[in-house]
């Protein structure tokens, strides 16, 4: 093992101990959730410094586990405190009413240009902001229509892949689009989750 | 093709279920262990919630508290789920897939405990859930450290006498586990028998006492 791995995980180690002590003396119960969310991450770092394919195959289960557990604490935690409440009155900001089309536009934009997974990502974000910004409502069957044909296309492409290989670019460019089509409809979906009657 | 090496304390191999790199066997340690855990699944799925009666003291009289099937479909929902998890803990051939079959025990032990609405058993829920999230640390660590010393996570290999795996790796298993099956403790701390829906309360304890019994063999083996 190359030495930069095992400084690394000397640090992992130590951020591990600091990690745990901080948990012993802390007594408010939000920011224990949110400490051991930080070891669980500091695990993943120790797997991760091992760097073999088997370790990175142990780094995606070991998130999901996490993350999972993670929620259901969380859920346990709102349910106890009672933190089921519906806000009255949202802040208004300004530049929250009038930024949103432009940013989301040019976002969008670019992310059609990028194409692919990373165009889905960056144009899901302009939806998301808009989302957020402008609320939503009933966009949701709009959202699920798209990503439904996106994925048909996205099999239609393979199925060009394997059938047609001649045509192999025609494919890329079909699964690109459809792909970011998918991306950006289930990111856009984070955009939504700001409570309300329909979520 | 496969043969446990003779220091595996669970016995010979009867079973050997081979999927790709993903070789299960079955011992007669865990073939009994399975077995226990295939019976307890089916008496969940079966079973019919309890009707609880509460005895008042000093006198006469009782509570029955009504029970609808369908306010515990979750939690017979997320007992199965941890009967089919605790299945495949026994069975399973490697200790990745031992620490995430665990790993889901302790998550659907959650989801089980957290499936009521009462304060104080919310409480434990939440205690338990911070205990086995942070104890994904050392059970994924041990993971990683007896991949890191013998390149192999695979107990076909690991039981082999020329392979070494350090003590702390089996420690932070042992450890991992400890945490994940810590459910019960709470049980008792939360009072939660005293919940209506026993069947469902049961998988808890029966899960946690079987990846302890799997968890005991695996490291003495190794």
């Amino acid at each position: 093992m190359a030495a930069e791995y095992s400084l690394g995980l000397l640090v992992a180690f130590l951020g591990i101990v600091a990690g745990f002590s901080a948990l012993v003396r802390e007594r408010d119960d939000l920011h224990r959730i949110l400490l051991t969310d930080l070891a669980e991450i500091l695990a993943l770092a120790v797997i991760a410094l091992i760097a073999t394919d088997l370790a990175e195959a142990l780094i995606l289960p070991g998130l999901v586990v996490g993350i999972s557990e993670l929620m259901a604490v969380s859920e346990v935690y709102i349910l106890r405190e009672g933190l089921t409440r519906q806000p009255e009155q949202r802040v208004r900001i300004e530049v929250m009413e009038s930024a949103p089309p432009i940013i989301a536009v040019i976002l969008v934009g670019y992310g059609i240009v990028l194409s692919g997974f990373s165009g889905g990502a960056v144009a899901a974000l302009g939806v998301i902001f808009y989302f957020l910004c402008r609320g939503h409502r009933e966009r949701f069957h709009a959202i699920e229509v798209a990503s439904g044909y996106a994925w048909a296309i996205w099999i239609l492409a393979f199925f060009v892949f394997m059938l047609l290989p001649a045509y192999w670019f025609f494919a890329v460019m079909i699964a690109g689009g459809a792909i970011l089509l998918k991306v950006m409809a289930k990111m856009a979906l984070v955009g939504t989750m700001r409570g309300g009657s329909n979520v | 093709m496969f043969e446990l090496p003779g220091a595996a304390i669970g016995g010979r191999e009867i079973l050997v279920l081979e999927f790709g790199d993903i070789v299960d066997y079955f011992t007669p340690y865990t073939a009994c262990l399975f077995a226990f855990a295939l019976v307890f699944t089916l008496l969940v799925i079966l079973a019919r919630p309890e009707r609880q009666v509460d005895i008042a003291f000093g006198g006469d009289a009782y509570y029955t508290k009504e029970v609808q099937e369908k306010e515990f479909r979750f939690q017979r929902f997320m007992a199965i789920a941890c009967g089919f998890a605790t299945m495949g803990a026994m069975a399973s051939g490697d200790v990745f897939n031992f620490t995430l079959f665990t790993s889901m025990i302790g998550i659907t032990n959650i989801g089980i405990v957290a499936a009521y609405r009462i304060r104080h058993v919310l409480d434990a829920a939440f205690q338990y859930g911070i205990v086995a999230m942070v104890a994904t640390v050392p059970l994924f660590g041990g993971a990683a450290i007896t991949l890191a010393t013998t390149g192999t996570l695979s107990l076909w290999e690991l039981y082999r006498s020329a392979v070494e795996v350090p003590l702390i790796a089996r420690a932070f298993l042992v450890l991992g586990v400890m945490g994940e099956g810590m459910a019960p403790f709470y049980i008792a701390k939360a009072e939660i028998t005293r919940a209506p829906g026993a069947p469902f309360i049961l998988m808890i304890h029966v899960s946690s006492l079987l990846i302890f019994l799997r968890v005991v063999e695996i490291v003495v083996s190794m």
